[in-house]
């Protein structure tokens, strides 16, 4: 054998034994672009008890053809942020994962509701329920939040303020 | 540098690269080594041994299953467990009260204490080396030296408190006994990594595994149950770890609902298309956010992953689930399968569904494959079940042959059932069966309305008065399984039924029988007539056959339907097996192909037989399936199947809905009536206006109607899980269709109702993703949960190692 073949042959070793280590690990991430993250939904029921909710959110993120010189359209979205899974609220009378409409789903939104039927309710200023996302770009997703209904025991419907939040400890 | 010293340099970099490949896994393998100190059952003194009998007391073992008694326990079979009282008498006055289940024994002897045993491990009998070495009286002084070597071989005896199911029972102690499979050499197997297996000391059987716990929850309202099944995860080991779990749910369970449970916190999961949900799940598994993911392999075979469960923590799954209850005979049945029964796949399949040994992941070549316990294992996995009955009207009477149950009522149509502490492994189907005031089952429909529309489902009853007519002589054709798998109790007693069968066959009647295993053979050349003689001649011919082989039961199908129909004849194929194939797809087709004019009525026979196979043989089959478990009364099963085919169907059976607007009613083709085999119907339906509906049909040349009446406003007649039970019927039909229909559109059809509708399906998955935690570290080791095998399958003869 050559000299310089037994040479590649020694580094070659050399360099798998530097490098063995760390084919057990995974090289996250892969795909920079998927994330996971957190939505809050928050309910600002001012004083009354709240008992009922209905609530809409669409999340999406703008047309990859703004990357392209275009600017991104209001009304264009990708239909590519995955909701992965519905959280219910910090409240006890909230607390159990909400329901959400499937067939409104297939339409890349989320219809989401939940009621409570017991005496200790929530007023003021909760989380009612945390969205769980697939976010396949670093950009910052667009959200839509529509409030359809906010109800107390007596099934009557009462102004409210539905915000949100993202980040993952609340 | 010379030659010789590159050499030198090669060689230690060569020697220098393994070991660096190699050290993490072998750390790896010392890190599970090292946690061998995992809590084990100590043999314990049992009361015979701290109190032996006196000279002038006599012990009787009384068996709570069959109510026999005896003066030592039966010598038991590998494989079997049975529960004794063990009473104390003096020998003239012995106590014989007790006999009959402990649910009805209502002689309650307050002054009486009683302690449970529960023996792991061998059998009594086993212990004290079988039948012919016992001593024919454990009760005297003579043999006690001999019991207490019994008791110290048992490697885990557990002196529990007393079962409340067993409460009522006065005895001095109450012991469980069971024998397990026969006992293997123990393998390399045991020191594969990520196995689970080093975490325990072999010969203490205890496998630590991330499965800790199932809890079963079932509400049933009239014929419909709601479930909730609980699978509660922890990880025992000292790094994350994924746990993938394949278990079994009823063939028609609508599977509607999941949630993930970690800690306080529930997070719904969302159904998807079962490709975008395994994306999902393997990227954030890869990213190391803890992530649940459920796929349906078959209808009632599913796959539970959870991807990184740190060390220490618990995650809990919720699936809910909807399903109609079979009704056979006067009895509803609710059943509840615990464990898939290892699958035979023929050769070169690659879609079916593998039975491998604990740590032998992917030596199957097949797309699932579940891993089982050796006979002298056990995993610590248990099971929690409780039923609540609300029938709706009077029940009579609430049985259950499978396992040890309790049962309280506090109203006449009102029952609540779980299984007993003493009956917690999960290695048969729960069978409950309960039954209504005789009178009081009539055909009735259940609806439900939402925003979707209103949907339905009707149980149709067979008249009463097809019980009064006779039927045409009949060709009956047996076909035996004898596959490795029924080696044992399964076959002796699939060989009784046929055996009683044969000799309730009429003179004008024809018959033959078949086996197959690996290949088929038969009795005849054609069917014989049912003469004393040929029927004494197929007796011994059935005497004969043995378990051994796998499972081609396409040859079974083809000896069976592919002879020459006797036109002057019923022709009547009963199947008898298991069912423990990976191929379903293709008995189904080649039924669909051959049925011609014949009905199919098949026995399932063992503890956990696949019921989607079999009953979807019996729909396409025109016929119906009976169950034969291994606490059932042979004599009573094959009875009540003659008595169904001794009597005409209601044949072409058409209904007119009155006022309601009725479509997408399921199945398409309302099949025939049998005597004691109602059929379930489910559709959608507008309209809200009470009618009658209609049902018309033929018995034999007659014309015969049954009017339903239908109060839509009616609240004990509504079910919020109706819509759920129509969609999964609709799947159910679309997939039975794409067995033998290659429209492209079917898959995407089924995915659409899955979707729209929230439903489990082979196209449709849940994936729940934690994503407000990002676990430190890789996605770790993964765990598949081993299961044991069935009670009473053999796990020699069944699982590949």
């Amino acid at each position: 054998m050559k000299r310089s073949a037994l040479t590649a042959l020694v580094v070659a070793c050399l360099i798998v034994t530097l490098l063995a280590p760390r084919t057990g690990k995974s090289s996250r991430p892969a795909e920079p672009g998927v994330r996971f993250a957190p939505v809050h939904i928050y309910l600002d029921s001012g004083n009354a008890p709240l008992a009922a909710y209905q609530f809409e959110l669409v999340c999406s993120v703008p047309v990859r053809a703004s990357q392209e010189g275009n600017p991104p359209k209001a009304d264009h979205y990708e239909s590519a942020v995955k909701i992965v899974g519905v959280e219910g609220g910090e409240h006890p009378a909230f607390n159990n994962a909400p329901y959400y409409d499937p067939a409104a789903l297939a339409n890349d939104r989320i219809i989401i509701a939940a009621f409570h039927t017991g005496a200790d309710l929530p007023k003021g200023r909760t989380r009612i329920a945390t969205i769980h996302l697939q976010i396949p770009s670093d950009t910052e997703p667009e959200y839509e939040l529509k409030l359809a209904v906010a109800a107390d025991a007596d099934g009557r419907e009462f102004p409210a303020e539905l915000t949100l939040e993202t980040g993952e400890d609340q | 540098m010379k030659p010789k010293h590159l050499i030198a340099l090669l060689i230690l970099a060569v020697v220098l690269a393994v070991f660096t490949l190699l050290i993490p896994s072998l750390n790896k393998v010392h890190r599970y080594a090292s946690r061998s100190d995992q809590p084990v059952s100590q043999p314990r003194q049992s009361v015979l041994e701290s109190h032996p009998p006196s000279e002038q007391e006599q012990l009787s073992w009384h068996d709570l299953r069959d109510g026999e008694s005896a003066e030592q326990p039966a010598s038991l079979q590998f494989g079997e467990t049975r529960t004794y009282a063990l009473e104390r008498t003096a020998s003239d006055e012995t106590d014989l009260s007790l006999l009959g289940s402990p649910s009805t024994s209502s002689a309650a002897d307050g002054n009486k204490t009683a302690e449970l045993h529960t023996i792991y491990g061998d059998s009594y009998g086993g212990a004290m080396g079988g039948a012919a070495n016992r001593p024919q009286h454990i009760g005297t002084p003579q043999s006690q030296p001999r019991l207490q070597q019994a008791h110290q071989a048992d490697r885990g005896l557990e002196r529990r408190t007393l079962a409340p199911d067993l409460a009522s029972v006065t005895a001095d102690e109450i012991w469980v006994i069971a024998k397990p499979e026969a006992p293997q050499a123990e393998g390399p197997q045991y020191q594969t990594p990520g196995s689970g297996a080093m975490l325990a000391k072999v010969e203490e059987k205890e496998i630590p595994l991330p499965l800790k716990h199932t809890d079963v929850k079932g509400q049933i309202s009239g014929y419909i149950a709601t479930v909730e099944v609980t699978q509660q995860f922890e990880n025992p080991y000292s790094e994350k770890i994924e746990a993938v779990y394949v278990f079994p749910l009823p063939q028609n369970a609508a599977v509607n609902e999941f949630i993930m449970v970690i800690g306080e916190r529930k997070i719904r999961g969302i159904i998807r298309e079962r490709q975008e949900a395994e994306q999902i799940y393997a990227e954030a598994r890869r990213q190391g956010y803890v992530a649940s993911l459920l796929t349906q392999e078959r209808p009632n075979i599913f796959t539970q992953k959870v991807a990184n469960i740190e060390p220490g923590k618990a995650i809990d799954v919720n699936i809910k689930y909807f399903n109609t209850l079979a009704y056979a005979d006067g009895w509803y049945e609710f059943v509840f399968p615990m464990v898939v029964g290892p699958r035979f796949n023929p050769p070169g399949s690659t879609d079916g569904v593998g039975a491998v040994g604990r740590g032998k992941m992917g030596i199957s070549g097949q797309k699932t494959e579940v891993q089982y316990l050796r006979p002298d294992e056990r995993s610590g996995h248990d099971i929690a079940l409780a039923v609540d009955i609300d029938a709706g009207v009077e029940i009579e009477e609430v049985s259950c042959a499978t396992h040890a149950t309790q049962k309280t009522s506090d109203a006449p149509q009102k029952a609540h059932v779980q299984i007993s502490p003493l009956d917690t492994i999960p290695n048969k189907d729960f069978v409950l069966r309960y039954k209504v005031a005789g009178k009081t089952v009539k055909s009735a429909l259940v609806t439900h309305t939402d925003e979707r529309g209103g949907f339905f489902t009707l149980m149709l009853y067979p008249p009463d008065d097809l019980k009064t007519l006779q039927r045409s002589p009949m060709e009956m054709v047996f076909v035996l399984d004898c596959s490795g798998s029924m080696n044992g109790q399964p076959i002796a007693r699939a060989k009784d039924a046929v055996k009683r069968a044969l000799r309730k066959l009429g003179p004008d009647d024809t018959f033959q029988v078949i086996r197959f295993s690996q290949s088929a053979s038969q009795f005849g050349s054609q069917p014989v007539p049912a003469t004393p003689e040929n029927v004494r001649k197929a007796i011994a011919y059935v005497d004969d056959l043995k378990g051994s082989g796998g499972t081609m039961m396409i040859e079974g199908i083809k000896a069976a339907l592919e002879f020459p129909h006797d036109e002057r004849r019923f022709r009547l194929v009963s199947f008898l097996t298991d069912g423990y194939i990976g191929n379903e797809v293709e008995i189904l087709e080649a039924i669909h192909d051959r049925l011609g004019d014949s009905r199919i009525f098949s026995f399932g026979v063992g503890s956990s037989v696949n019921r989607y196979l079999l009953d979807r043989m019996a729909k396409l089959g025109k016929g119906a399936v009976a169950y034969i478990g291994p606490n059932d009364s042979n004599s009573e099963i094959v009875d009540l199947f003659y008595d169904r085919i001794s009597h005409p169907a209601l044949t072409n059976v058409t209904i007119d809905w009155g006022s309601l607007k009725v479509e997408d009613v399921y199945p398409s083709r309302i099949p025939d009536l049998f005597v004691g085999r109602p059929v379930t119907v489910t559709g959608r339906f507008a309209g809200r206006q009470n009618t009658t509906v209609r049902v018309q049909g033929k018995v034999g040349s007659y014309d015969k109607e049954l009017a339903i009446p239908v109060r839509l406003a009616d609240e004990a007649s509504t079910h919020p899980g109706i819509a759920c039970v129509w969609a999964r019927r609709k799947i159910e039909e679309l997939a039975a269709r794409k067995t033998y229909d290659d429209s492209p559109s079917l898959p995407g059809e089924i995915q659409r109702v899955a979707l729209e509708y929230s439903l489990m399906s082979e196209y449709t998955a849940f994936i729940a993703v934690d994503s407000t935690h990002q676990t430190a570290g890789d996605h770790g080791v993964t765990i598949a949960v081993p299961v044991p095998v069935p009670d009473g399958v053999r796990y020699e003869t069944t699982v590949q190692n």
